[in-house]
């Protein structure tokens, strides 16, 4: 799939999360709804793509990806 | 379960309207005693106990109106002979109905109507079903004194205008019923009487034809006509109907109940249905007349198949049709991997044949690629509601909107996508209800005959987020919020946290005013108006949803509801106005990716397990792709078969290049249709559709009402549209085997909590039930969260401002958005081949003069449209409804490519797409756009290889 699209797409739930107050909460969330509205593999594609550039997230949506890389090990070992 | 018609016969005409009151009054008429409601006229109390007191001017669909004397009665105690119909019931009340005084006079009254009356009955398109003849009978007429030599209205003309009506003037009687009904009833005031005493007569706006003037074709003329004056031109032409049976419309998302009265296995006419709990008897120009598109020359009948989109089609038998999809689909799963499959439902079709649909993709295919086209309209609705109220779905019922007293409606157009339900609301706004309007467009009803908006809150397209914020901003900053409600009702910690952001200074209208483009104190005044009132009501529509903050908006209209106390009663609420007939029923069977039927994600292993057991499967527990993403996925090569039901996604999805690159790139393509709609130009499987006249089912419109789809014909291609599902998953070696959709609904209220209580008996018994329908509410819900939501408490949800990428720039400097108009329904594959194409025949640019005047653009000129997306050319209209900056079409015709010139842009929560804002630039040209030439070439060839294929078929046949 399109990456780049997915990147935007992750940058988009980060930036409309992200009311300014609590980060965690933020970076949870948008991790929370990437697992719950994306298949495995548009996961696994954008994780994929992190790693090979890291600038193609938001600081939130990076933090985010990673934690979702986190609780899906077989994403994370790519 | 079989179909048993029943016998035309006209409905019950108790003569005046019911009346509300709870108190009870007893009278007595012609000796027998009668208990009912007070205010209830002497006619209607008559009627109840089958004493049919003669009239011509009154029906229970419209107020008294005492004009034709012929339902005069004598009351004890009374001077003269009152009128029944204007007469209303009091107390120990002596009516007599019948006697030789009253028989004289109502004589003369018919003598004197029938004077000026043509006597052809006989050759009478109404003969037998004629109020006027029924009274000539019931009062006994034998002669006519004044013979029929003098001045009468014999002699004037006809008026055809109208493609499914007749105006015939001399049999009229200027009872004033139709007068009466296009203002009460539909609320347009088009026609009138002008003229005086003799003169008088019937006449639509400026005594102009009925087609020109502004009536608007809804039809409640015509069945409020007791004579032949105003008449269907179907049964002009096919005479009467001998059966009838109640079905549901097919159109948009107020789900009309209509009787589809029939002769043989014809329909004759729809007329609605007094009965139905939506429309209580009233219907639009679609639902009554647009219904010839069922039996229309491009109907497919045949399965054809092929193995490329430029090969010749074959037609096949329905088996090999489904052997050759189940193969393609296999070897492309083999090949390419199990999800490299998917399927799309339809909000057109019914909510077993969406279930069966989403069924087959998580069960025989074996993952989750199912998605519907609510995905492009009402998926942030679903998203959004959930997230705040618990439910994915509007509060209340639409009679609901009879006890508002402040009315909102944001990013819809009830008038043209709603009208039945316009109608209502426009009852309710001339008994006095305020109105409050959000749309960067001057819809109808910031003014129109007795309707005028309070506050017409003209936003720029693309800041509802920002507006919504402002006008929270000002009820809190202003102290008018609900605080025993938002205590009692909702999380408190939610709450704080949104009253601290929304309180802070960028979400002030004063702030926000620059992006909005709203003067800061027409905000506060809205809000201060929706907050004080006794009951708010807040209607939506795509206007909110179909935007990157689709899902942001609904969660801030949650937000103010629950801030101002109005949810969990008659007359307050959220509504969202649903486009298609079925929208809110394909999301609630499962339809999402994400979820099974009844909202339950996919990932909660115990629903899963419900599931499970009853296919017989093992259910993958991730989300499968959405509709959007089948397209990206499509491009990149990952996905390569797709069966899709009763859409159009290549004509109705954005970015038409990107989708038609993703059609051209699968393998396999199923379309299941009742024509070649522009998808199918993409298939390499067409499977006959079955129309909504020819099939079983359900419908569940917006008011979350299921309502039944009764089968009054057969189906043109052999089988229902569930039946081919079935056959399909059969040949993929997934058995279903349900002999009657009832099974189907059984099955779904087994497994899915808000739907355990509903059985086709219990629709048969009732009519139509209101979802959640269970043990705690055996009849439905018309109005939910009464004393709790559905999630416990209400949750306020953050909802920050975040522009769109979307903007204007010296490139593209001005926003297009789109929309609907009345007698066209969404992509037009229904409507444009049926008559109403007379009122639409092509979409429109609409532009601004200031625009228009600065470009160089007349109206009727062609003026290219371009985004970063794409290009396509239109004829001009010039119209002050918009600002300046701003244009407007429609999407109702293919070759208009609207969707050419949208963009891939979409809502962050749900990725419907962003249809309501695209940058682009006008200009006055010469000649079609690329796109459409090379559109008008892809249609030649696919409409030859399908004429081919047609002609073959027909060889073999003779």
């Amino acid at each position: 799939m399109d990456v780049t699209k997915l990147a935007r797409m992750a940058n988009q739930i980060a930036e409309n999360l992200d009311s300014g107050s609590n980060e965690a909460r933020t970076v949870a969330g948008v991790a929370d709804h990437m697992q719950r509205f994306w298949t495995p593999l548009m996961c696994k594609q954008l994780i994929e793509r992190w790693r090979e550039e890291p600038d193609c997230l938001s600081p939130i949506a990076a933090k985010a990806i990673a934690a979702v890389a986190e609780r899906q090990p077989a994403a994370s070992a790519g | 379960m079989s179909l048993t018609y029943k016998t035309y016969q006209r409905e019950p005409d108790l003569g005046t309207p019911a009346a509300e009151s709870t108190r009870e009054v007893t009278v007595t008429v012609d000796g027998v005693e009668v208990t009912v409601p007070e205010g209830t006229s002497v006619m209607r109390a008559a009627a109840t106990v089958g004493i049919n007191i003669p009239k011509v001017c009154a029906t229970d669909s419209l107020d008294a109106f005492g004009s034709c004397r012929l339902c005069l009665v004598e009351i004890e105690g009374a001077k003269g002979l009152p009128a029944s119909c204007t007469t209303v019931v009091r107390d120990g009340m002596e009516v007599t109905t019948q006697n030789k005084r009253l028989a004289d006079i109502r004589r003369n009254v018919m003598e004197l109507y029938i004077s000026d009356h043509p006597l052809d009955c006989l050759t009478c398109p109404t003969n037998g079903d004629c109020e006027l003849q029924d009274m000539a009978g019931a009062v006994g007429l034998r002669d006519v004194r004044y013979g029929y030599a003098g001045s009468n209205h014999l002699d004037m003309q006809k008026d055809t205008s109208n493609p499914y009506f007749t105006f015939d003037p001399s049999k009229c009687i200027v009872c004033s019923r139709c007068v009466r009904a296009c203002e009460e009833i539909q609320g347009t005031f088009a026609l009138t009487i002008a003229g005086r005493g003799f003169e008088s007569k019937v006449a639509a706006s400026q005594d102009q034809p009925f087609l020109d003037s502004e009536c608007v074709s809804c039809g409640a003329c015509v069945q409020a006509c007791p004579t032949a004056t105003l008449t269907e031109n179907s049964l002009i032409e096919m005479g009467g109907a001998e059966h009838y049976a109640v079905t549901t419309c097919g159109y948009c998302g107020v789900g009309c109940s209509f009787r589809a009265e029939m002769k043989g296995g014809e329909v004759v006419r729809m007329i609605p249905n007094k009965d139905g709990k939506a429309n209580h008897g009233h219907s639009c120009v679609k639902g009554r007349f647009a219904f010839g598109y069922a039996t229309h020359k491009d109907r497919i009948t045949s399965p054809m198949i092929r193995e490329s989109i430029h090969d010749p089609w074959q037609e096949v038998s329905w088996e090999d049709a489904f052997r050759f999809t189940a193969d393609k689909f296999k070897q492309i799963q083999a090949r390419y991997g199990r999800d490299s499959i998917g399927g799309i439902t339809s909000s057109r079709c019914t909510n077993e044949e969406t279930y069966l649909v989403q069924k087959l993709v998580r069960a025989a295919m074996g993952n989750n690629n199912v998605d519907t086209c609510a995905r492009v309209c009402h998926s942030p609705t679903g998203y959004g509601l959930k997230a705040t109220l618990g439910e994915s779905a509007g509060t209340q019922a639409f009679d609901s909107v009879l006890e508002a007293d402040v009315i909102i409606i944001i990013g819809a157009n009830p008038t043209d996508a709603h009208p039945v339900f316009a109608s209502q609301m426009k009852r309710r706004l001339r008994e006095g209800a305020r109105l409050i309007i959000v749309d960067p467009r001057a819809i109808d009803l910031v003014r129109s005959p007795h309707v005028k908006a309070d506050y017409h809150l003209q936003l720029k397209p693309g800041t509802n987020v920002a507006l919504i914020n402002a006008m929270a901003h000002a009820v809190l900053a202003e102290k008018l919020e609900a605080k025993a409600f938002i205590e009692q009702r909702c999380e408190k910690d939610a709450y704080e946290d949104w009253r601290k952001f929304i309180l802070e200074e960028r979400n002030s209208p004063e702030a926000l005013e620059a992006q909005t483009g709203v003067p800061a104190e027409q905000v506060r005044a809205a809000a201060r108006l929706y907050a004080s009132a006794p009951n708010g009501a807040i209607y939506y529509g795509l206007g909110v949803s179909e935007h990157s903050q689709g899902s942001t908006m609904v969660m801030g209209i949650a937000n103010l509801a629950m801030a101002t106390g109005n949810l969990g009663r008659e007359g307050v609420g959220v509504n969202p106005l649903r486009g298609q007939n079925n929208v809110q029923g394909s999301c609630d069977m499962g339809s999402f990716p994400h979820e099974l039927p009844g909202y339950r994600h996919i990932s909660d292993a115990s629903v899963r397990d419900l599931f499970e057991k009853e296919w017989g499967v093992r259910l993958v527990a991730e989300p499968g792709l959405r509709i959007p993403n089948m397209f990206d996925a499509a491009v990149a090569g990952e996905f390569k078969g797709l069966y899709v039901q009763g859409e159009d996604v290549a004509q109705s999805d954005p970015d038409t290049h990107h989708v038609t690159a993703a059609l051209s790139a699968l393998e396999c393509m199923v379309v299941q249709d009742l024509f070649l709609n522009e998808t199918a130009k993409f298939a390499h499987v067409f499977l006959p559709g079955s129309s909504f006249l020819e099939k079983n089912g359900t419908f569940t419109n917006a008011e979350r009402r299921i309502s039944p789809v009764r089968k009054v014909v057969e189906p043109m291609a052999g089988y229902e549209d569930w039946e081919v599902t079935q056959e399909l998953a059969k040949a993929m070696g997934f058995p279903m085997n349900y002999s009657h959709p009832s099974e189907i609904m059984d099955e779904i209220a087994r497994l899915t909590p808000t739907f355990k209580g509903v059985s086709y008996a219990k629709l048969d018994q009732l009519g139509s039930i209101q979802w959640p329908c269970n043990d705690a509410a055996v009849e439905g819900t018309p109005t939910m969260h009464i004393t709790e939501f559905v999630r416990g408490k209400g949750l306020f949800r953050l909802t920050p401002y975040v522009a769109t990428d979307e903007r204007t720039t010296r490139k593209y400097p001005l926003l297009l958005t789109t929309g609907r108009i009345l007698s066209q329904y969404n992509v037009g594959a229904q409507t444009r081949r049926t008559e109403n194409l007379r009122w639409h025949d092509e979409d429109v640019v609409e532009i601004h003069p200031h625009d228009a005047e600065q470009r160089g653009i007349n109206e009727g000129d062609w003026v290219g449209l371009k985004s970063r997306a794409g290009e396509t050319v239109l004829r001009a209209r010039i119209t002050a409804r918009l600002q300046p900056g701003v244009v407007y079409t429609t999407f109702h015709h293919p070759e208009s490519g609207a969707n050419v010139v949208t963009t891939d842009n979409s809502d962050w929560a749900t990725n419907c797409p962003e249809y309501k804002v695209t940058a682009v630039q006008a200009a006055k040209v010469t000649q079609l756009s690329k796109w459409q030439q090379e559109f008008e070439e892809f249609t030649d060839e696919q409409l030859k290889l399908l004429r081919e294929a047609q002609a073959r078929g027909e060889e073999v046949v003779s």
